[in-house]
C-alpha cells in the first residue's frame, strides 16, 4: 500500500508548481524538499539589514490583468496570484558598453523599434525586419505548439520551418550588421546562457516577444514570496510538505517507481514521483545503476552542463539613484563580440572585457531595502569547471579577488559603488552547486543548443511513474521551470486517470 | 508527432548528424555516481567528525579543546567563522555554536574555547570532555569576517569576555600569515583572572608590528597597571586616532553590544564600517522592548505539533530549547537568530520576537519564525 499517491522531490520552481497541481487535484502529495526553505533559486536570504534575492532578475509571461499572460493565467490557476504583488518594470533594459553607449529600451515593441532606429538610422529597415522577423517567427511557434495545432505545415508555419533550427546570427548579421547595434539588441542572450551564434533563433524571438508583450515583472519580497505563495498553495490543498529532508534514493521495481528513501533512510511508497532534481544526479545519483534505462544515459551524453554564475549580492548605504542606478535592469557589456565573451565564460577570472548584468530593484520599489539603502546583484555567467579545482584554502581569497575584479569592471558605470558596501555576498558557480545541488552549480540545466530543444529531446517518463520537473527538463528560467511542473503533474494526472478540471 | 514535425524542417539532416556526434563524444555522468557533489563537500560538508586532541586551560572557568579532524581533512573557514556543536545528552538533541579561535592556515585543528556557564547543561558537558572524546560538528559558518574587498585594512576589535575567540583567530591569522593589515584590540573582562589568552595576546603585540593590545578590566586588583573600568568612547577614539579609516568589529555579551555600540554611532561610525557578532539569545528576553507587559514571564503554554503530541513551553525559554527538551530534534546553526535554520512555521498562536530578528519579509507573512529566538506568549501550533 503507498504511503501518497504522489512524491514531489525537491520544492524548486517546478516541484512547487508540480505538488501544487496534484494536492489541487485531489492527489495525495508529498513534497520532500532537503533545505529548510522552499524555493530552490526562487529564495532569499538575509544579512544586516538586507534581504537579498537570489535568482529573479525579471519574471515574464505576466502580462497585465486586460492581457494576461500565460504565466499569469498559471499562477491564478494555482491560487497564488492573490498571494503575490507583482511590480511592473517600466524599463525593457538599460545596455552600457562603457565608452561606447549607454541606451535604455522600453519593454515596447514599437518603442524599441524606434528607439533603436533614432541611435542607429542607418540601419533603419534592418532593425523593422529583425523585430518582424522575431515576432513573425514566435507568433507562428504559438500558434503551432501553445495551441496545439494538429497540423503544422510549411504552407502555415513557413518561418517556423526556415528557421526553428537555426541558431540567431546568421539573420542577425543580415538585419542588424552593426556590432554596438547587435549588442544592444540582443543583451538577453545571457537569460538563455548562450551567445547568438549558438542561440537558436526561436529561443531568440521567445526572450523578446515574451518580455515586450507581457513585461518584465518583480515580485515584491523576492522570489521567495512565490516559493512561499505555492508552498501554501500545496498547503492549503491538503498536500504535505517535509523541509530538511532530502531523498537517496529513487526506488524503482519491476512496475516502474516504487517509492522513495530519504536521507534519514526512511522509505516512502508512491508509485509516482515528480523529480524536481537535476536531471543528471536524478539518473547517475538517484537511481540503482541497473534500473537506469540506456535510452536516458543517450540523452545525458547529448547534452553539456550549462553555465553557472558569479554574483555579488551588494547592500549599499546609498539610494539607487546616487548610484546611477537608473534602471532597475542594466547589462554591462565590455566587448561587441558575444563570442568572445562567451569564450570568458569558461575562465574564472572577471575583467573589463565580460558582460554582467545589475539587478537593482529599487528602481521601481523603493521599499526593497531600508530607507536611504538600496541594494544590486552583480551576476555574470560562469561555467562551473574553473571554479571546481581551486583548492580549499584559497577558495575564500579567491572569492574576494574575482569579486574585487568584477566591482571595478562594474564602476566603469556606478562610480564609487565599492565605497557604499555595508552587506556582501559572494556566490561562486560552488555555491550555486552548494545550495541547488546541480553539477557544477549550472542555473540553467543543460545547454540549450538548438539540438536539445523539446523536438529532440522530449521530457516524457523514461521510466514508469518518473517525470521530470525544472530547467534541467526543459528551458532554465522562472517561467519555464514553473511551467514545467505543470506539465508534470498534467502527466501524473493522466496517468492516474484524474480530471484535470478543478 | 513531435519528431514528425522536426522531419520536415530546413537542416533536419545536419542536426541529426550534430546528435549523433554529440552522443558519440559526449559526457559520461555515469563514473561520477556518488560524486557529483565533491566539490561542494571539500568546502562545506554537512557534518564534520571531530576528536578531542588537547584540553588546555585557559582561565579558572574557561578551557580550550583542541580538534582534529577523526577522518580525513578539515573544511577551510575564515578567521571569525564558527562551527556548531552537535549534542545528545540524555535523548536531548541539541546544538551550540563557538567561534573557532585556531588560524584557517593551521589545517591540522581547530581550536574552540568554553566558559563553565552556571547549569549550563551542554558547556559543562563540553568542559568535563578529555583527550580521545568524539564531537560531531557542522562545517564552518557564519559572517563576521574581514572582506577585503570593502573594508579598510585597520581593524579595531571590540571584545568582552568569551567574545574574545573570532578575535583570536582573526589575530593569528594577520601574524601568522604577515597580512598587510592592523589590528587593535580592545578587550574587555570584568577581572583580571577572566581575561582569556591575556599572555599569547601580550606576547603578539610585543613581537607583531601588525596587533597592539588594550585589555580593559573593570574590576581589577589594585596595583594593577592597565586600563581600569569599561570600553567607551574617549578609549576607542585614543587608541584609533582617526577613525574613518578603521572597520569595527564587536563581539562579546548583550552588555558589551548596549553600551558600546550607541557610543560608536555617536562616532559617526556607519555601518558599512562596522560588524557584530551575533552572541546567542537574549538573556532576560522579557527585558527586550516589546515584550508584552501583560504576559508573565513564568506563564507555561502547551505546543501542539504535528500528529497531536504536545510539549509543554515556558514563556521566557526560546521555543527551539523547549522542543529539543521534549525529544525534538530541531536543525539548527547559529542559535541566534540569523541562520534561518530552525524556521518552521507557526499555524496558531502568539509568539515573540526581539527586535531585528532577520526573518524574510514573506516568511513573516507566511507564518514562519525562527525557533532559536521565538519565544510563546500563548498556546501555539506549529509545522514542522
Amino acid at each position: 500500500m503507498a504511503d501518497y499517491e504522489a512524491i514531489v522531490i525537491g520544492a524548486g520552481n517546478g516541484g512547487l508548481t508540480a505538488a501544487a497541481t496534484l494536492a489541487q487535484h485531489g492527489v495525495r502529495t508529498l513534497l520532500l524538499e532537503r533545505h529548510n526553505v522552499p524555493g530552490g533559486c526562487a529564495t532569499s536570504f538575509c544579512r544586516g539589514r538586507f534581504e537579498f534575492e537570489v535568482a529573479l532578475h525579471q519574471l515574464s509571461g505576466i502580462g497585465t490583468e486586460e492581457k494576461p499572460g500565460p504565466l499569469r493565467l498559471l499562477l491564478a490557476r494555482l491560487g497564488v496570484l492573490d498571494r503575490l504583488e507583482l511590480v511592473p518594470m517600466d524599463d525593457l533594459y538599460r545596455v552600457v558598453i562603457p565608452e561606447v553607449i549607454d541606451i535604455t529600451l522600453k519593454p515596447d515593441r514599437d518603442a524599441t523599434v524606434a528607439a533603436l532606429q533614432a541611435h542607429f538610422p542607418a540601419h533603419k529597415d534592418g532593425i523593422a525586419e529583425w523585430f518582424d522577423l522575431l515576432w513573425g517567427l514566435f507568433g507562428e511557434v504559438i500558434g503551432a505548439f501553445y495551441f496545439k495545432d494538429p497540423q503544422v505545415t510549411r504552407e502555415k508555419y513557413p518561418l517556423f520551418h526556415r528557421y526553428a533550427l537555426q541558431t540567431s546570427a546568421a539573420e542577425m548579421d543580415r538585419c542588424l550588421k552593426d556590432p554596438v547595434l547587435k549588442t544592444v539588441a540582443s543583451a538577453y542572450w545571457t537569460y538563455m546562457g548562450l551567445p547568438p551564434s549558438r542561440l537558436a533563433l526561436t529561443d531568440m524571438a521567445a526572450l523578446y516577444f515574451a518580455y515586450s508583450e507581457f513585461l518584465p515583472y518583480h515580485l515584491r519580497g523576492g522570489s521567495q514570496a512565490l516559493s512561499n505563495a505555492l508552498a501554501q498553495s500545496v498547503l492549503d490543498a491538503g498536500g504535505d510538505i517535509r523541509f530538511n529532508c532530502g531523498v537517496r534514493r529513487i526506488l524503482v521495481d519491476d512496475e516502474g517507481v516504487a517509492g522513495v528513501v530519504t536521507e534519514a533512510g526512511d522509505t516512502i511508497a508512491a508509485r509516482q514521483v515528480v523529480s524536481n532534481v537535476s536531471k543528471v544526479a536524478t539518473y547517475v545519483d538517484l537511481i540503482e545503476a541497473d534500473r537506469v534505462p540506456l535510452a536516458v544515459l543517450d540523452e545525458l551524453r547529448q547534452a553539456r552542463i550549462g553555465p553557472s554564475a558569479f554574483t555579488v549580492y551588494l547592500g549599499l548605504d546609498a539610494e539607487a539613484a546616487d548610484l546611477g542606478m537608473t534602471a532597475s535592469t542594466t547589462f554591462i557589456v565590455g566587448d561587441t563580440d558575444p563570442d568572445r565573451i562567451y569564450a570568458r565564460m569558461f575562465q574564472r577570472e572577471i575583467g573589463p572585457r565580460d558582460g554582467m548584468l545589475l539587478t537593482c530593484y529599487n528602481a521601481i520599489d523603493p521599499g526593497f531595502s531600508p530607507p536611504g539603502t538600496c541594494q544590486a546583484a552583480l551576476v555574470t555567467l560562469k561555467y562551473g569547471e574553473s571554479w571546481r579545482d581551486v583548492p580549499p584554502r584559497d577558495y575564500a581569497d579567491e572569492k574576494y579577488r574575482i569579486a574585487a575584479d568584477m566591482l571595478s569592471a562594474a564602476e566603469r558605470v556606478f562610480p564609487g559603488l565599492r565605497g557604499r558596501v555595508e552587506e556582501m555576498e559572494i556566490a561562486t558557480p560552488l555555491t550555486h552547486q552548494r545550495y541547488l545541488g546541480h553539477p557544477q552549480g549550472a542555473i540553467y540545466g543543460f545547454d540549450h543548443h538548438v539540438k536539445d530543444s523539446p523536438l529532440f529531446v522530449a521530457n516524457r517518463p523514461h521510466i514508469r511513474g518518473l517525470y521530470g520537473a525544472g530547467g534541467w527538463y526543459g528551458s532554465g528560467g522562472f517561467q519555464p521551470t514553473l511551467e514545467s511542473g505543470v506539465a508534470a503533474a498534467r502527466a501524473v494526472l493522466r496517468h492516474l486517470n484524474r480530471s484535470e478540471a478543478r | 508527432m513531435k519528431s514528425d514535425i522536426a522531419r520536415k524542417l530546413d537542416g533536419y539532416d545536419a542536426l541529426m548528424g550534430e546528435i549523433a556526434a554529440a552522443r558519440k563524444y559526449g559526457s559520461d555522468f555515469t563514473p561520477l555516481r556518488g560524486r557529483l557533489q565533491d566539490a561542494v563537500a571539500r568546502l562545506h560538508p554537512h557534518r564534520v567528525a571531530l576528536r578531542v586532541s588537547r584540553v588546555i586551560d585557559e582561565t579558572p572557568s574557561t578551557r580550550t579543546l583542541r580538534l582534529v579532524p577523526a577522518a580525513g581533512n578539515l573544511p577551510p573557514f575564515q578567521a571569525g567563522q564558527y562551527i556548531t556543536l552537535f549534542f545528545d545528552l540524555g535523548g536531548v538533541r541539541t546544538a551550540r555554536p563557538y567561534s573557532i579561535s585556531s588560524a584557517p592556515s593551521q589545517t591540522a585543528f581547530w581550536e574552540i574555547t568554553v566558559r563553565r556557564v552556571a547549569e549550563g547543561l551542554v558547556s559543562n558537558h563540553l568542559l568535563d570532555l578529555g583527550p580521545g572524546a568524539l564531537l560531531e560538528s557542522s562545517g564552518p559558518a557564519g559572517t563576521f569576517v574581514f572582506n577585503p574587498v570593502i573594508h579598510p585594512p585597520q581593524l579595531v576589535c571590540i571584545a568582552g569576555g568569551s567574545g574574545i575567540t573570532p578575535f583570536m583567530s582573526m589575530i593569528r591569522e594577520t601574524v601568522q600569515r604577515d597580512l598587510p593589515r592592523r589590528i587593535t584590540l580592545l578587550y574587555g573582562n570584568r577581572r583580571l583572572d577572566d581575561v582569556i589568552f591575556h599572555a599569547e595576546l601580550n606576547e603578539l603585540a610585543r613581537s607583531a608590528v601588525q596587533f597592539d593590545y588594550i585589555p580593559v578590566v573593570e574590576d581589577p586588583p589594585g596595583n594593577y597597571p592597565g586600563r581600569r573600568g569599561l570600553i567607551d568612547a574617549p578609549l576607542i577614539r585614543e587608541a584609533c586616532g582617526t577613525l574613518d579609516d578603521k572597520v569595527f568589529f564587536v563581539c562579546g555579551p548583550q552588555g558589551l553590544y548596549d553600551h558600546v555600540l550607541p557610543q560608536l554611532e555617536a562616532m559617526a561610525v556607519p555601518r558599512r564600517r562596522l560588524r557584530c557578532e551575533i552572541y546567542g539569545a537574549p538573556a532576560n528576553v522579557w527585558e527586550q522592548p516589546g515584550w508584552p507587559a501583560e504576559v508573565d514571564r513564568h506563564a507555561r503554554f502547551t505546543v501542539t505539533l504535528p500528529g497531536g503530541r504536545h510539549v509543554e513551553a515556558p514563556a521566557a525559554v526560546p521555543l527551539i530549547r523547549s522542543l529539543e527538551k521534549s525529544g525534538w530534534a530541531i536543525p539548527s546553526l547559529c542559535r541566534s537568530g540569523t541562520c534561518s535554520l530552525c524556521r518552521l512555521k507557526l499555524l496558531s498562536g502568539r509568539i515573540f520576537q526581539p527586535p531585528g530578528v532577520p526573518v524574510r519579509s514573506s516568511d513573516r507573512r507566511f507564518g514562519y519564525i525562527h525557533a532559536c529566538v521565538s519565544y510563546p506568549l500563548s498556546d501555539l501550533e506549529i509545522l514542522l
